[in-house]
């Protein structure tokens, strides 16, 4: 029994991967706070120049038009764009790509809206010149005015899932979070959608999906942050601890988690990427794989790195926290608030197990120590557990 | 304390195992989207702005009505929104699966020319007489017409062959009643004979095209008629568009096959929404108000004299109300002048006197549909996406199962079990619904699927790093475990709210492959919770108690940890 109060937290005696792994993290994140911020920032700005610049590469369900899709095994590229000449297509607008499937070389032909007889008469030109049949050949039209029905049911789907997410977010913890979260959230579509716009990569109705799951996934993991920082205000109001440190706390506390359920989230998805849409060819998949890859990534990125010190930022404005201005808990001090059971307070509870009759297995530790009382200053901060009451039912 | 925590994961554990077993051994699996195996999916859109919710959904059920007439295995019909989606696994013919979606919803009024009894149905006029004999106010009875129709055909029974050989009143008769003036019920059966005559000479000024002679139906005309005419009887029968303006052959809901007219009103003669269901003396009809004015009883009471005096342009006195390629009714007249509203009755059930006010409801606000978009995917496109995501999917399961166990050690049984019973839940539960309500798993649903382990394993996580930090600052796993739970719920169920938020918003008010995409997720969100509680808990509850939880390493806690304690839990 080593009664004496080792100066040395058990953590710093740890690497770095160790305590990360321990959850002992001691990163003073609002410290970092301008890096994460700035970053972003950069991001947001080469973004919106891209959009302005080049736009988005809209694919076929917005612009409207028809798109065929066939093996190519028999068919070359200008092969297939005389036999649309011959059905009296004009021929300039007209895209052919060749993309890769499951190892087989298949052609994309986009073009302009065309009638059903058309479509159908390529259709048919196309099967018989690439020798397959003709349900081999898919096909898609899209009127232009359907394009923008369907993107604008989406930005209205988009809008009401905002408002409602922020008013939920406000009634069950408060509305500076709710703002903090919201902004988080238009954070990730916007660099997802930078990211599009930038590597011209097609939008498609499956991206459209994958943005709206990164709405929901980089929510989910900033409600899963809020929560620890509501909890860790409720146990800190005594102590009129500056709101940056709370956060920092909730943060240390909840990275494990996060990078935990972000690498859990990120493998099917990356699975998806490179067994899926890599090696085996699915190019639905691809689209949409990619699209969840990036936002994962940003969603969890900017659940640590934006939503929180935003939060800070509303917070420490208000009335409430206003006034405590103090220097940040960092080092040895962020650790002893992060652990919430320091050392001394550990050894403090270790009499329960010792003395409970219910904890089993470990009967020859019934020497416990008496129970002493805290003698840190945070031990104000942590909550051991109540000694067990001797009666039991 | 024990048996609170048994019973709960046992339940969860039987129904799982038992859902998979029923389906599995009923043969229930999840039918497969369109992108998963090829055909063609048609995206319809009504026009202008003059149409309600209802008329839209019976544009719904009339596709569904054909498309199952001709057979298409697995059609999934459904309005999303203002949008109508028509998904046909298995067609590869755009035209066809266009003519198949082309309903409007438009009602016509049209004369009748003729009527004859389906071929397959019944092949005797003696049976159809006996029907018309057996009902009450029709007057026109079978035998006489049929004579009279020989003859005229045996006149006229040349190349144009508008033969018309009316056998008079078929099937359950129905008359249209002016509520007013309800006297009028018999007489006027001299004007058929006359009246059937003179049809030739109306067919010969409307020069109607080949099809007229499909009315060759009827036993008697045969002997005069070709061959090449039942032919032609038999493509009439499966005519997916009609043309209005011409006479044509169309048939009816009894199984009848009769000639008519061109129209000459359709169902905006009727009052919006005024068409009712009711029993009118003693049996089922339908009341329905006209309009006032030129455009409502003004065409109405034109039709209705025309009919009414048999002329020439509406010898069988009878009036078809046409949705579609398919006569609703055919009713006689009984009146030649209507004021304000229209009495429909005769051998209605209950069922079909609703129907048919709804066809008129629907007539009185028609939709005109447009094709938005059109998508034939090839089926093997599909079946390559399908197996990229299922190979891609189980791998991405067996690295985040890899990932947990090295992570959580023993605790990762749980999450192993737990998955596990998500999985049969998750296929139970889509298997039931392509069973019962024709829903179908789409690449995008199987994408919301793979995003949803995600979201389950974050449960886990959740949990479990609570757990931990409970027994770091010194807590014994038995306790830790109830207070980690309790704590882990509540961001679990706020985080889940969030997410179901989501996918309801996204299933209401998007089309197509996004909302495959938001059901599934919600499906899982909603499973999620349901493990969590009745399965997660009591099995770490009771882990926590056994043996094989004793020891803090088998939670990823190195025992460098427990050194510092002075009790040395374990050891």
């Amino acid at each position: 029994m080593t009664a004496v109060i080792t100066p040395e937290t058990p953590a710093a005696r740890r690497s770095r991967w160790g305590r990360l792994y321990h959850g002992e993290t001691r990163i003073d994140f609002m410290g970092r706070k301008w890096w994460g911020l700035g970053v972003s920032a950069t991001l947001i700005v080469i973004t919106i120049i891209s959009l302005l610049a080049q736009g988005l590469n809209l694919g076929l369900e917005f612009k409207g038009g028809v798109q065929w899709e066939l093996p190519a095994a028999h068919i070359s590229r200008s092969e297939a764009l005389s036999i649309l000449k011959a059905d009296g297509i004009d021929t300039s607008n007209v895209v052919v790509q060749t993309v890769s499937a499951s190892g087989v070389n298949r052609l994309r032909i986009q073009a302009g809206e065309q009638s059903i007889d058309v479509r159908q008469k390529v259709i048919t030109d196309l099967a018989k010149k690439a020798q397959v049949a003709e349900s081999e050949v898919s096909a898609s039209s899209v009127t232009s005015s359907w394009g923008s029905e369907i993107t604008k049911s989406a930005i209205r789907a988009l809008v009401v899932f905002i408002i409602l997410v922020a008013l939920f977010i406000a009634w069950r913890f408060e509305y500076r979070m709710a703002i903090a979260a919201i902004a988080a959230m238009v954070h990730d579509v916007l660099i997802s959608v930078g990211v599009y716009s930038v590597l011209r990569l097609e939008v498609t109705p499956a991206t459209v999906i994958a943005f709206l799951t990164i709405l929901g996934f980089s929510l989910y993991d900033t409600i899963v942050v809020f929560d620890k920082v509501d909890e860790n205000t409720a146990r800190f109001a005594g102590a009129r601890l500056p709101y940056d440190d709370v956060i920092n706390v909730s943060m240390n506390q909840v990275l494990m988690r996060s990078l935990n359920t972000s690498v859990a989230a990120v493998l099917p998805v990356l699975s998806l990427l490179v067994v899926g849409a890599g090696i085996l060819g699915a190019i639905a998949l691809r689209e949409f794989a990619l699209a969840l890859f990036v936002g994962l990534i940003t969603g969890s990125y900017s659940s640590i790195f934006i939503a929180a010190p935003l939060l800070a930022e509303l917070k420490s404005r208000s009335p409430k926290y206003k006034s405590l201005r103090a220097p940040r808990a960092v080092g040895p001090d962020l650790e002893r608030l992060v652990l919430g059971g320091s050392p001394s307070a550990k050894r403090d509870s270790s009499r329960v197990r010792g003395s409970g009759a219910g904890a089993t297995r470990d009967e020859n530790s019934s020497v416990a120590t008496a129970l002493r009382t805290p003698q840190t200053a945070d031990a104000i901060l942590t909550h051991p557990p109540r000694p067990r009451k001797k009666t039991r039912r | 304390m024990r048996r609170k925590l048994i019973y709960p994961l046992l339940a969860v554990v039987i129904i799982a195992v038992g859902l998979l077993t029923i389906n599995l051994s009923l043969g229930y699996k999840p039918a497969l989207g369109l992108d998963l195996r090829g055909g063609i999916s048609v995206t319809l859109r009504p026009v202008g702005t003059d149409w309600d919710a209802s008329s839209l959904d019976l544009a719904v059920q009339r596709i569904r009505a054909r498309v199952d007439s001709v057979g298409v295995g697995e059609p999934e019909i459904v309005r999303q929104g203002n949008a109508i989606v028509v998904n046909l696994p298995g067609v590869n013919d755009t035209k066809k699966a266009l003519d198949l979606v082309t309903v409007t919803g438009k009602v016509f009024l049209r004369p009748v020319l003729a009527c004859a009894q389906d071929t397959s149905a019944t092949s005797s006029t003696a049976t159809s007489t006996t029907t018309a004999g057996a009902t009450t106010s029709v007057v026109t009875s079978g035998s006489d017409a049929t004579a009279t129709t020989v003859a005229a055909s045996a006149t006229t029974s040349a190349a144009t062959a508008t033969s018309t050989p009316s056998t008079g009143a078929p099937g359950p008769s129905r008359h249209v009643d002016s509520r007013p003036a309800a006297d009028s019920t018999t007489t006027t059966s001299v004007s058929t004979t006359a009246a059937s005559t003179t049809t030739d000479g109306t067919a010969t000024t409307t020069p109607g095209t080949g099809s007229t002679s499909g009315s060759a139906d009827v036993p008697t005309s045969v002997s005069g008629s070709t061959t090449s005419t039942v032919a032609g009887a038999t493509t009439t029968t499966e005519l997916l568009q009609s043309n209005p303006t011409q006479t044509e052959i169309l048939k009816t809901r009894d199984g009848e096959i009769c000639q008519v007219g061109p129209s000459q009103g359709d169902g905006t003669v009727f009052t919006k929404d005024s068409a009712k269901a009711q029993i009118i003396n003693g049996s089922w009809g339908v009341t329905v108000d006209l309009k006032s004015g030129s455009g409502g009883e003004g065409v109405w009471n034109a039709l209705a004299a025309e009919c009414y005096n048999g002329t020439s342009t509406c010898p069988t006195k009878r009036l078809a109300i046409q949705l579609d390629t398919q006569i609703q009714s055919a009713p006689t007249v009984n009146a030649d002048k209507f004021t304000g509203s229209v009495q429909i009755t005769g051998k209605f059930s209950r069922h079909e006197a609703e129907s048919l006010a709804e066809v008129l409801n629907s007539g009185a606000l028609p939709i005109t549909l447009k094709v938005e978009a059109i998508d034939n995917v090839s089926a093997t496109l599909g079946k390559d996406s399908l197996r990229a995501a299922l190979i891609a999917g189980a791998i991405g399961v067996a690295l985040v199962i890899l990932f947990m166990i090295l992570y959580y050690r023993r605790l990762a049984v749980v999450v192993v079990v737990g998955l596990s019973i998500s999985g049969a839940l998750v296929y139970s539960a889509t298997s039931l619904i392509s069973r019962f309500y024709n829903g179908v798993l789409s690449l995008s649903g199987v994408a919301g699927l793979i995003v949803s382990i995600g979201v389950t394993i974050d449960s886990y996580v959740v949990f479990f790093e609570r757990l931990k930090d409970e027994v770091r600052s010194g807590r014994t796993l038995r306790n830790s475990a109830q207070r980690g739970f309790k704590a882990a719920f509540r961001t679990i169920l706020i985080a889940d709210a969030v997410s179901l938020i989501g996918a309801a918003v996204l299933w209401y008010l998007s089309v197509g492959a996004v909302r495959g995409f938001a059901f599934y997720l919600g499906l899982s969100t909603v499973m999620d919770v349901f493990v969590a509680y009745f399965f997660t808990r009591p099995a770490v509850l009771l882990l926590a108690r056994s043996r094989f939880m004793s020891g803090k390493h088998v939670l990823g806690l190195d025992s460098h940890n427990e050194g510092t304690q002075p009790t040395g839990a374990t050891s």
